[in-house]
């Protein structure tokens, strides 16, 4: 091999003690971090029958105050972004979303003649997650009014210090408990500040690597990121669920023949037992690995990264419907996987 | 002279059409031409490079000039056009919560894509990140060029990083380099808190990283040649790890205004103003280098046959021809996407009028360079009888002839 350094691989994840602390302080005590996503308000006296249009899911049945995860189709059924729509009051609503000039160009091309506009209000509002089994104490030793009975999916209204905020009860690392503060911009060096100083009271720390809080935490849990989900159908990747298939949508053709001949494609999840690999995962933009069970080619690596509770590598694979089940052993790369479900926690 | 022209096949052929066509009607793909266009460009930046090397013989000092003049000009690109950060984070899907300059990562990454050096991302992380590249088209012209393009992504990622919250800085390094023989190019990019490594300067951001134990190389065998812009196992679709698509229509117009002069000119233009060389001894390195390397263009018969086939130039034209130099100008620059009109074209003399700044680059030397390149050219493919010189050039267009001329002192 014509490398001037012995080749080893030794992996990104499994030896570095600061992704393991922060990672593991989401799972035990509380992790948050800056995780402001762009924000788009939709209003208009047709906003809400508009956004029925763009979503599969049910927008118009959620109460001021609820939200909802769905993905956006195209005309063939791909998904095209996933994000999460809040109803703020009834003509009202935020959505929550990385890709917003995307966004932006497909509502402009399917606005017709709904008497809707949406605003990109990003520069207004900055986020920060609190997730973990204290992140409950952590938010209430902050606000005004107590949180305990929040619901999952839920946004309030409240205070911190006298400034307006929402709490948010979500979060995207699959803990139970786990709330997200939206606040003006203006107040992050002061909110930043607070949170630094609360954590140490909770044994938590802030979680500041990209990987964590976008690839480790959230494929634990068996959530998707949309470089995942590029170029898949809701039924390929299990998100099927919730979609309303009484109302038209975006896509809708589309997805009932995918629903009548059944998916080509399914995701499956795995892990990696050899601890330094060498896996190309598409979450680092590429064609993924190819995946090979005894000796023929089912799929590709739809993300590699590392369990830090299973303290194992893991990840997905996007394959041929009923090719893998769990408990088969695959290859990849010269690396030994084994198939289990999408979720590792 | 009868500046006619002979029945050619596209006659309008270097109106910037689309697909590239020779006189012969030999057409060659979008595919083709970008990756000839690179390879032609950084050819004419290997004679450059020896330019410099002339003028300035000491490696570190012009390691340091060109590192210094990277980070400045692509500073310089961030500050001064109005909107361009903004739209750079949005097109590659720079995520709001995202801290620090390893977003830098994602400006390399589509940006290598564009210029056809295909590879892929081993790491992306807010304290490393890892690229390790297959092919270059940048790899003949020199080492200093790869340390310098290292830098010129130190500052994409600097600058990038003040429109995003505060966060750890990360240091861009280049490993391998496949212009010093390496089977890779590999950028590693640490946060030197995290990795500490002993000082070092701008320049030395070369070799060893504090991570060398966590590279991965991919062996030649699972090495690729193409983007995957043009890969059937990528969908033909460049994408990133943000979720940032392109198709192969993003390879144009980069493949045209990057290269390896587009470091070198600019650095010793501050050699000039620095006053350490002058315009004079710049411009005569440039001409004795580029005319020797287009001389060696075509020193052999069988380079000669090639060409010909390249061009699908018909047997009726005589090897002493100086249409074989305008078919081959004219395949280049409808790769350069350089506008040109012709004069003349016929078996005594081809005469074309062509569009200056595209030629230039923003680099009024690389018209020179190119100049004397094809005029050394001229004398080898066509033979010594033969010149190629610029002559009555109207505002804005480099006008050349291609005949037969003597010249006692050339």
């Amino acid at each position: 091999m014509n490398y001037p350094y012995p080749v080893m691989y030794k992996n990104v994840y499994k030896y570095d003690d600061m992704k393991r602390a922060e990672h593991m302080a989401v799972r035990t005590t509380v992790g948050w971090y800056l995780w402001t996503h762009q924000l788009v308000e939709v209003t208009g006296p047709d906003c809400a029958a508009f956004l029925e249009y763009i979503f599969p899911k049910n927008i118009g049945n959620l109460a001021p105050g609820r939200e909802r995860y769905t993905t956006m189709l195209d005309d063939r059924g791909e998904i095209i972004d996933d994000v999460v729509v809040f109803r703020m009051k009834e003509k009202k609503f935020w959505i929550s979303t990385l890709f917003r000039m995307d966004m932006f160009r497909w509502f402009e091309a399917h606005k017709g003649s709904f008497d809707v506009s949406w605003t990109d209000i990003t520069p207004q509002w900055e986020m920060y997650a609190v997730q973990g089994p204290k992140s409950l104490d952590m938010i209430n030793a902050m606000i005004k009014n107590p949180v305990d009975n929040m619901k999952f999916f839920e946004i309030r209204a409240n205070e911190i210090d006298g400034v307006s905020v929402y709490i948010n009860r979500a979060g995207y690392t699959g803990e139970k408990l786990g709330f997200e503060i939206y606040f003006p911009k203006t107040e992050a060096p002061a909110m930043e500040e607070k949170l630094r100083e609360l954590a140490k009271t909770f044994d938590g720390r802030e979680v500041t690597e990209f990987q964590v809080m976008a690839w480790t935490l959230p494929c634990e849990a068996g959530f998707f990121y949309m470089r995942d989900l590029r170029h898949t159908n809701p039924f390929e990747v299990g998100l099927e669920g919730g979609i309303n298939w009484e109302k038209d949508f975006i896509g809708k053709e589309a997805l009932l023949k995918v629903r009548e001949e059944g998916p080509a494609r399914e995701v499956v999840g795995f892990t990696v037992a050899d601890a330094d690999i060498h896996i190309k995962g598409r979450n680092m933009g590429n064609e993924g690995e190819f995946v090979y069970k005894d000796g023929e080619y089912v799929g590709r690596c739809m993300k590699i990264c590392y369990s830090f509770v299973k303290d194992t590598n893991n990840g997905t694979i996007i394959c041929r419907k009923d090719s893998l089940k769990p408990g088969d052993k695959v290859t990849m790369h010269g690396h030994e996987a084994v198939i289990c479900a999408p979720k590792f926690i | 002279m009868s500046k006619k022209i002979d029945p050619r096949i596209p006659k309008e052929v270097g109106s910037g059409l689309y697909p590239v066509k020779s006189p012969w009607d030999k057409m060659i793909s979008y595919h083709d031409a970008a990756h000839y266009v690179q390879r032609y460009t950084n050819v004419v930046s290997a004679a450059i490079m020896q330019a410099f090397r002339m003028l300035v013989p000491d490696y570190v000092e012009r390691s340091k000039a060109m590192c210094t003049n990277a980070y400045n000009r692509l500073s310089y690109v961030y500050q001064m056009i109005p909107g361009y950060p903004e739209m750079n984070a949005d097109e590659l899907h720079m995520h709001p919560f995202m801290r620090g300059n390893f977003v830098g990562g994602l400006i390399g990454d589509a940006g290598d894509e564009d210029l056809l050096m295909c590879g892929r991302v081993n790491d992306f992380g807010t304290y490393r990140a890892e690229k390790e590249l297959d092919i270059c088209y940048w790899d003949l012209v020199g080492s200093e060029l790869c340390r310098s393009t290292t830098q010129s992504l130190q500052a994409c990622a600097d600058h990038a990083a003040k429109l995003r919250p505060e966060g750890p800085h990360i240091e861009y390094h280049m490993v391998e380099a496949r212009g010093c023989g390496d089977r890779h190019c590999r950028i590693v990019a640490e946060c030197r808190k995290k990795f500490p490594m002993p000082p070092h300067e701008q320049w030395e951001c070369f070799g060893p990283v504090a991570t060398e134990n966590q590279i991965k190389f991919t062996k030649e065998e699972d090495c690729i040649d193409e983007s995957m812009m043009f890969r059937e196992e990528t969908d033909y679709l460049f994408s990133n790890g943000t979720n940032m698509e392109k198709d192969w229509r993003s390879a144009y117009p980069m493949v045209t205004r990057s290269y390896g002069a587009t470091y070198i000119l600019p650095t010793l233009d501050d050699l000039i103003r620095e006053g350490r060389l002058t315009d004079e001894q710049v411009d005569y390195a440039i001409h004795c280098l580029c005319e020797a390397a287009g001389k060696a263009t075509f020193i052999d018969d069988f380079a000669k046959e090639g060409l010909r086939v390249w061009l699908g130039a018909p047997h009726e034209i005589s090897k002493d021809d100086g249409r074989l130099m305008g078919g081959y100008l004219e395949m280049f620059l409808q790769s350069l996407h350089a506008a040109y009109e012709i004069e003349a074209f016929n078996g005594e003399e081809c005469i074309y009028a062509i569009d200056r700044a595209a030629l230039a680059n923003n680099m009024p030397k690389m018209v020179d360079a190119y100049l004397w390149f094809w005029y050394g050219m001229t004398k080898s493919l066509v033979n010594a009888q033969w010149s190629l010189w610029e002559e009555d050039s109207p505002e804005g267009k480099l006008r050349i002839k291609i005949a037969k001329k003597v010249d006692k002192f050339c």
